[in-house]
């Protein structure tokens, strides 16, 4: 008779912060593209998730991206980070035409005694799943960016944090009036990651 | 039966009590006989026969008339009667009427009663049930009441005890991280002690592996040579044979010759044997230099044994080495733990031994369990509380509702009482009317039987009059009911309230999350505690940072060259100067842009010098290498970038390599350091012959590492 041996999907803080991410690095590729802020030939195709995801080749941005994932990784391993905003901006007038808002809540417990949690790796990119799936649909409802545009991040942290040499304060550079679409959320059991998307109105849908 | 004629008796009476004739003066004489003398009062007793028949005739007469008015008072009599009888009957069947409609009343009152009587007992049931349900409830919020408050006293002591015991853990835990910090400020001095350990252990490692390494190399070309040896030996071997093969066949055909032809031309034998014996010579030598080429072979085998051997000693080494460590770690961890044990031995009062300290944490630990309990079980009791509560309140909606129907069903027995008390007043209106009818009848008729309808209707008034009375009782009980059913309003209305302002709360509290996530998809966050930060292209930092720097720098000069100006035209007009009042708010306001020029050319000097250090730090620890970038100027005008190269293996200051960058190549420059004989080597090999600077530099390295970890 063959014996069954039970895995748990064991979760740590480290591990949690890489997946969160992880799919932030992935999420960010995806609202570029979909949004059409750099040219769709510059992005080629991955596996991830379950999903055909596309990822820039551009250098410059690749780097960028890389380089702000691992310091959003250490933000969330110390549990000082509350948000992160992918906001787009108008390249010509530096107008915010978009912010895509991801609320991170953070179990304290976790942080500070470095306990484990369980939960389903399967489960977990099904929740990332759902969401990358709303990102890629929000063309139906989101205003057309006819313009150019550029990107920025901006984290929202505690304000113990020690500001690093690459990273400088900055204003949270809002939208007046903006119209907000809340996506879907998932959860680590560590980290939870909340998605909204807010975006100016467009002149279409003011008339 | 009654007679039409009445006897003669009363004829007689009557006539004699009556009527007069106008005839006679009421004195009857007998007819035909003389047997009752009636006294006459004539006086004349001659003429009796003419008198007599006229008398008689009178009489008859009188009685014809007296019998025709008879039968005339008879027949007024008998219509009379007649229409007496008539009236009798009629008031027969309304008697007859009135008593079917009284029994058809007493019935209709029966089963009302009997209806009341129901509903009075059902009511009374229900209202009994509820009043023991009530009660019943009511005891048991009492019950819980007391139990909560029972409940509440303990969850307060045993929190206060919870946070005493807490308190002590803090204190406990604050002693105890004061330890660790000490333990840990020695651990890390241990740890720096262990480093430097095992940096010398490493190097003796790394010594070994070079060892190691030189060895195996030396095997492997060893190896190589043996191989090649072995083939020459092969081939030796052979020509061996082949030469024993052709000696053999010489001094054969030698001796041959030697039998046949002894008188040949012996200076030819003497040549070839000669010659032959130098073949034998070379082929002697050969066979020695195999023999050689052998033993070198054996003394290969043996130093592959003894490599192997000494590669066994190294992973034994090693292995130990690695034990060792873990010893290390262990002692160290023990040292820690004996450090700790005794700190606490001196901290911890009522503590006199090391075996005291586990008890007395097992103790507390105990406490905190045993309190961490009762406050679970205080909470689960709150909890079951809580769920009694609720049902308590569910009871309490199903006795409101149960009493909202007994409500109902009261108002619709008061409506049935009204109902029935209206049937009684118009029974009681019959019964007046009723009464006087009869009244009038008995007043009309003699000896007529009305006792028994006045005995009927007067238990019917007794009947009505008990009816009145349960119908009073019935009241003064819907009336109780009515102010219970008013009280338990009065407490509905008050939940209602409740219930109200609970869910204007609720309301308050999701129009709150409504407005704070608005605000949270607007980006709003409280300064006091969130900063927003942005990451910059360090790239594009940098080349930004130096053309802002030298943009400031240029308008730096700009503005020094305009002051400078300004204050020679302030110096050149002494007499009959052109004040111009605008120069000196000018000059403040052109200072104040210098002065923020200068921070900004400070604070990106300052961010460019921790970047560039870091960048050196890490190229340094990376490539071994200190790097010492100058920007130099060559005599024909040319700039070029010298780099000065310090490995950290340097065993002098002078140990240093000079590079000059110019505009993508990379030239090594002479010094005393490279004029040396094994640099100067290393130099023509790697940079001249290979044209690689990398390669060089990495063999110096390791040169220089394995000269310092064998000195």
């Amino acid at each position: 008779m063959a014996s069954r041996t039970i895995s748990k999907d064991i979760i740590t803080l480290k591990g949690s912060a890489a997946i969160v991410g992880e799919f932030f690095g992935y999420a960010a590729n995806s609202i570029l593209y979909n949004r059409g802020v750099y040219p769709e030939e510059s992005f080629a195709k991955v596996k991830k998730y379950g999903l055909t995801m596309l990822l820039t080749q551009d250098d410059g941005v690749k780097s960028f991206i890389a380089s702000l994932t691992s310091q959003l990784s250490e933000w969330l391993e110390s549990g000082k980070l509350q948000r992160v905003v992918l906001v787009i901006m108008s390249k010509a007038t530096s107008e915010v035409l978009e912010r895509w808002n991801f609320n991170i809540e953070t179990d304290a417990e976790v942080v500070e005694k470095g306990v484990i949690r369980e939960k389903s790796d399967k489960e977990i990119m099904r929740e990332i799943q759902a969401i990358m799936r709303q990102i890629a649909s929000c063309i139906t409802y989101l205003p057309c960016l006819d313009e150019p545009c550029v990107f920025d991040v901006l984290a929202y942290t505690d304000k113990d944090v020690a500001v690093p040499f690459t990273w400088i304060e900055s204003d949270a550079k809002l939208i007046q009036n903006p119209q907000m679409v809340k996506l879907h959320s998932f959860d680590t059991k560590i980290h939870k990651v909340d998605t909204l998307v807010s975006y100016k109105n467009d002149e279409w849908d003011e008339q | 039966m009654m007679l039409r004629t009445p006897p003669q008796r009363k004829r007689r009476a009557e006539s004699v009590a009556g009527d007069e004739s106008p005839v006679s003066d009421r004195r009857l004489v007998p007819y035909g006989g003389g047997a009752a003398a009636v006294p006459i009062a004539s006086a004349e007793p001659s003429d009796p026969m003419v008198c007599t028949y006229h008398c008689r005739q009178m009489v008859k007469s009188e009685f014809m008339v007296a019998f025709n008015t008879l039968e005339r008072q008879v027949g007024d009599y008998q219509a009379r009667l007649e229409t007496l009888h008539e009236q009798l009957c009629r008031s027969d069947d309304e008697r007859k009427k009135c008593q079917d409609h009284l029994t058809f009343l007493e019935q209709e009152l029966a089963a009302t009663k009997g209806r009341e009587h129901a509903l009075q007992e059902r009511l009374l049931k229900e209202v009994t049930d509820s009043h023991e349900r009530h009660r019943a409830q009511l005891k048991r919020i009492s019950e819980l009441e007391v139990e909560l408050n029972r409940e509440s006293d303990s969850r307060k002591t045993a929190e206060l005890s919870a946070a005493s015991a807490k308190e002590t853990i803090k204190d406990l835990e604050g002693k105890l991280q004061r330890l660790t910090e000490s333990s840990e400020r020695e651990k890390n001095m241990l740890k720096k002690e262990l480093s430097f350990s095992q940096d010398s252990l490493n190097l003796s490692a790394s010594k070994l592996a070079a060892n190691l390494e030189r060895m195996r190399l030396r095997a492997e070309n060893s190896e190589k040579e043996a191989e090649l040896l072995k083939q020459e030996l092969k081939g030796l071997r052979e020509q061996l044979n082949e030469c024993l093969h052709q000696k053999s066949e010489v001094e054969h055909k030698l001796s041959r010759f030697s039998a046949s032809s002894n008188q040949n031309t012996p200076t030819e034998d003497q040549k070839l044997v000669k010659l032959l014996q130098e073949e034998i010579r070379n082929y002697e030598s050969e066979v020695r230099e195999a023999r050689r080429l052998r033993s070198s072979h054996v003394n290969n085998e043996l130093l592959k044994e003894k490599l192997l051997e000494e590669k066994g000693r190294r992973e034994r080494a090693e292995m130990e080495l690695s034990k060792l460590m873990e010893f290390q770690e262990r002692a160290q961890k023990l040292e820690l733990e004996l450090l700790s044990w005794k700190s606490l031995l001196r901290e911890i009062p009522d503590v006199s031994c090391y075996d005291d300290i586990p008890k007395k944490f097992a103790a507390l630990q105990k406490e905190v369990i045993e309190n961490m309990i009762k406050v679970g079980e205080i909470s689960a009791s709150l909890k079951e509380l809580e769920v009694k509560l609720e049902d308590a309140s569910l009871s309490r909606q199903h006795a409101e509702n149960e009493s909202a129907l007994a409500k109902e069903k009261a108002e619709s027995a008061a409506l049935g009482a009204k109902r029935l008390e209206l049937m009684l007043a118009s029974v009681t209106e019959e019964r007046d009317r009723l009464k006087k009818d009869s009244f009038v009848l008995d007043k009309q008729k003699a000896g007529h039987t009305n006792e028994t309808l006045l005995k009927d209707l007067a238990e019917k008034e007794n009947s009505i009059r008990e009816m009145e009375n349960s119908l009073h009782q019935l009241r003064e009980l819907l009336s109780h009911q009515h102010e219970e059913l008013e009280l338990m309003n009065e407490k509905l209305n008050v939940e209602a309230r409740k219930v109200k302002s609970l869910e204007r709360e609720g309301d308050r509290l999701r129009s709150e999350i409504a407005l704070l996530e608005s605000k949270l998809g607007h980006g709003d966050y409280c300064a006091s505690s969130t900063k927003v930060l942005r990451m910059v292209n360090t790239l594009a930092v940098d080349n930004e940072a130096k053309h802002t720097i030298e943009a400031l720098q240029a308008e730096l000069k700009r503005t020094q060259e305009k002051l400078q100006a300004v204050e020679e035209l302030k110096g050149q007009s002494d007499v009959g100067k052109i004040i111009d009042a605008n120069i000196p708010e000018k000059l403040v306001q052109l200072k104040s842009q210098i002065a923020i020029l200068e921070k900004r050319e400070e604070r990106y000097k300052a961010v460019f010098a921790e970047k560039i250090s870091v960048f050196r730090r890490a190229c340094c620890s990376l490539f071994g290498y200190k790097i010492v970038m100058d920007d130099q100027q060559r005599p024909n005008g040319i700039p070029v970038t010298r780099f000065t190269l310090q490995s950290i293996y340097a065993q002098s200051d002078d140990e240093k390599l000079e590079f000059e960058y110019e505009s993508g190549t990379t030239n090594i420059v002479v010094n005393e350091y490279i004029s040396q004989p094994e640099i100067s080597h290393q130099v023509e090999i790697f940079i001249k012959k290979m044209n690689s600077i990398q390669a060089f530099t990495a063999n110096l390295t390791m040169e220089s590492f394995n000269k310092r970890t064998l000195s």
